[in-house]
């Protein structure tokens, strides 16, 4: 265990195995039956939404029940644009700007109110979201939905339209977890889990909790318009039905599964999903929801950091069992401290690290 | 650059409630300043008024002659002003040096886009404060806890990553929360000369608030004892110690007779 994980650390072996994923990920559509790849497709595209709630709930701690809503804003713009026919990205980038400033424009008001305020808010955006799609016939083909046919395999290219589809939403996707993770990793991924964890802390190491949220919203709502776009290219078409309540929570249960405070958790997120409705309805229609729901109460209480934290619970769990006893409970000692009491609880983990002169 | 830090008739009112009434005060730049008082005297509200996380009902406060009454504490931080709390406010799943480098997050530059970006000078000026935060866990005795979780390790060590975490912010103004609270004799001999180091070493004003008369006599230059939400006297610690008015708040009336 030891050996493999001093492995997994080093640089080369890192890059190696980056490469032969990215080398899969990009012969995998070439090779797979169209539904395989349709199915790839959709993982993308919901891997981005739940990366985006991953950020402001996850990260931030902020409630966010309205995610969809940002998905089809972004997708109803995506298709506007293309019917307008412009240039393809145009029609990207204003599906990413435009859920952006409606995002900010509504963490500024909800973020103030504090609280319960911004899960409220953003429960009524798909609630609202869908008779206001009904509505503005004009803009959304109301009830109908609108079809914007863009995404078929240019000729030169050789490809079918499912594999074309698929390396839009791959690099897209690919470059979101890739922003997202460094975005996470310094200044501001340590700024937004401190506003989640303790407001007064955060404030008085010189960030705003109001500004994080708002800024933690936004960059939510933009991922979430990028998950629109991309589900337009995946579908062609989209409805009012696509920013409806009920997939909302969807998103939020899948983050949860997938790992909340978590980029790799996001992915896990996205592929849960589409995958497990997708199974338990080839088993049994009537068995979605009731499946759905003993898996989500399973993780909650078997692995509350999702299923990205099992590797880590199994590893802790067998670590536990080896190596607990003999040199496990001698703590370290400092000159001036009493070792706490506690630091041997985790003996392994500790005993490795102490390399104190 | 250590800050001077003024108050004028300082009062604060939660309804009714009297907390504090008409503190006045001044603390000269890079002197160690005690804020002592029997429990309830208003202490910790005193400090909160100065951190920002309370806003005084009349009275100002300036930090090198700006008023800083009605600023959020996140722009009293960008001002130069550092605090630890009673009980230390750690993230605890989160190692000790990434509860130490949140103190940097002021003194990291750049917007989101450029850190999601990986821009190069984001890549060295993390590195730069995380080189920083390694160091001044070094010398507060810290350095191997550096990469266990802040959880596995005990409430006076707690209250010493805190500290690091206060320094990274290169605070012109340091308030201490009770710093004392809870630690063992040895601990406490430990923080007297942590705190003493800090001073030398860098250019700053400490303002302590505690109970531990030992403490505060031990360090401060100079303190300010409250009493009922009102200043009672100031002056040096062993002024304090013998006066009347102080033991008498302390210990009561009767009891400081009998004691005379």
């Amino acid at each position: 265990m030891n050996r493999f994980s001093t492995l997994m650390r080093n640089r080369w072996v890192q890059l190696g195995l980056v490469v032969v994923v990215a080398a899969l990920l990009l012969y995998a559509p070439l090779v797979l039956p169209v539904f395989a790849n349709q199915t790839l497709i959709r993982i993308g595209v919901y891997a981005v939404a739940v990366l985006g709630l991953n950020l402001i709930m996850g990260y931030a701690g902020q409630v966010n029940l309205g995610q969809i809503f940002f998905v089809g804003l972004g997708a109803y713009v995506a298709a506007y644009g293309v019917n307008q026919d412009w240039n393809i990205l145009v029609v990207f980038i204003a599906s990413l700007v435009v859920p952006g400033v409606v995002g900010l424009l509504i963490a500024l008001a909800a973020a103030r109110l504090g609280g319960l305020a911004i899960a409220m808010v953003t429960i009524a955006l798909p609630i609202v979201g869908v008779p206001l799609a009904k509505r503005l016939s004009d803009f959304t083909g109301g009830s109908q939905g609108t079809s914007a046919r863009f995404s078929s395999a240019p000729d030169w290219t050789g490809l079918y339209n499912d594999q074309w589809q698929y390396y839009i939403v791959l690099v897209v996707a690919a470059a979101a977890f890739i922003l997202a993770r460094n975005l996470v990793r310094g200044k501001y991924g340590r700024a937004f889990t401190i506003v989640r964890e303790n407001e007064a802390v955060a404030s008085s190491m010189g960030i705003s909790p109001y500004r994080y949220k708002v800024l933690a919203f936004t960059i939510a709502s933009i991922f979430g318009g990028a998950s629109g776009f991309l589900y337009l290219v995946a579908v062609q078409y989209t409805s009012p039905e696509t920013l409806s309540f009920p997939h909302s929570i969807g998103l939020v249960i899948a983050m949860v599964i997938g790992g909340a405070g978590s980029i790799a958790g996001s992915l896990i997120g996205g592929a849960y999903y589409v995958l497990v409705p997708q199974l338990t309805n080839a088993i049994d229609p009537s068995f979605t929801a009731i499946s759905q729901g003993v898996i989500l109460l399973a993780v909650l209480f078997l692995l509350p950091g999702g299923l990205v934290s099992l590797p880590r619970v199994i590893r802790r769990l067998t670590r536990r069992r080896t190596t607990r006893s003999p040199q496990g409970d001698s703590p370290q000692t400092t000159p001036a401290e009493p070792p706490p009491a506690d630091a041997a609880q985790e003996g392994p983990e500790n005993t490795e690290r102490q390399i104190r002169p | 650059m250590a800050a001077r830090l003024s108050l004028h008739d300082v009062s604060l009112h939660f309804g009714g409630v009297r907390v504090l009434q008409e503190v006045s005060f001044d603390v000269e730049p890079g002197v160690i300043f005690g804020l002592v008082g029997p429990n309830g005297a208003g202490k910790t509200s005193l400090f909160n008024c100065i951190s920002g996380h309370y806003k005084p009902s009349a009275g100002s406060i300036t930090i090198d002659g700006t008023e800083v009454v009605g600023l959020a504490p996140s722009r009293l931080a960008r001002l130069g002003l550092a605090r630890t709390f009673q009980h230390p406010a750690l993230q605890l799943e989160a190692t000790v040096l990434q509860n130490v480098l949140l103190g940097g997050h002021t003194r990291l530059p750049g917007d989101p886009a450029s850190w999601s970006l990986r821009l190069p000078f984001t890549g060295r000026s993390e590195r730069d404060i995380r080189a920083e935060a390694l160091e001044l866990l070094e010398r507060a005795g810290l350095g191997w806890a550096a990469h266990l979780p802040a959880d596995e390790l005990s409430h006076g060590l707690h209250k010493g990553v805190e500290l690091c975490r206060a320094l990274l912010m290169k605070p012109a103004l340091l308030l201490l929360d009770e710093p004392a609270a809870g630690l063992s004799h040895a601990e406490v001999e430990h923080l007297i000369e942590t705190v003493r180091r800090i001073r030398t070493e860098e250019d700053i004003t400490v303002v302590i608030v505690e109970h531990h008369m030992g403490l505060i006599s031990a360090l401060t230059e100079r303190v300010v004892v409250l009493d009922h939400g009102a200043k009672l006297m100031e002056g040096t610690a062993a002024e304090a110690q013998s006066d009347r008015r102080v033991i008498e708040a302390y210990i009561g009336k009767d009891a400081a007779d009998d004691a005379a």
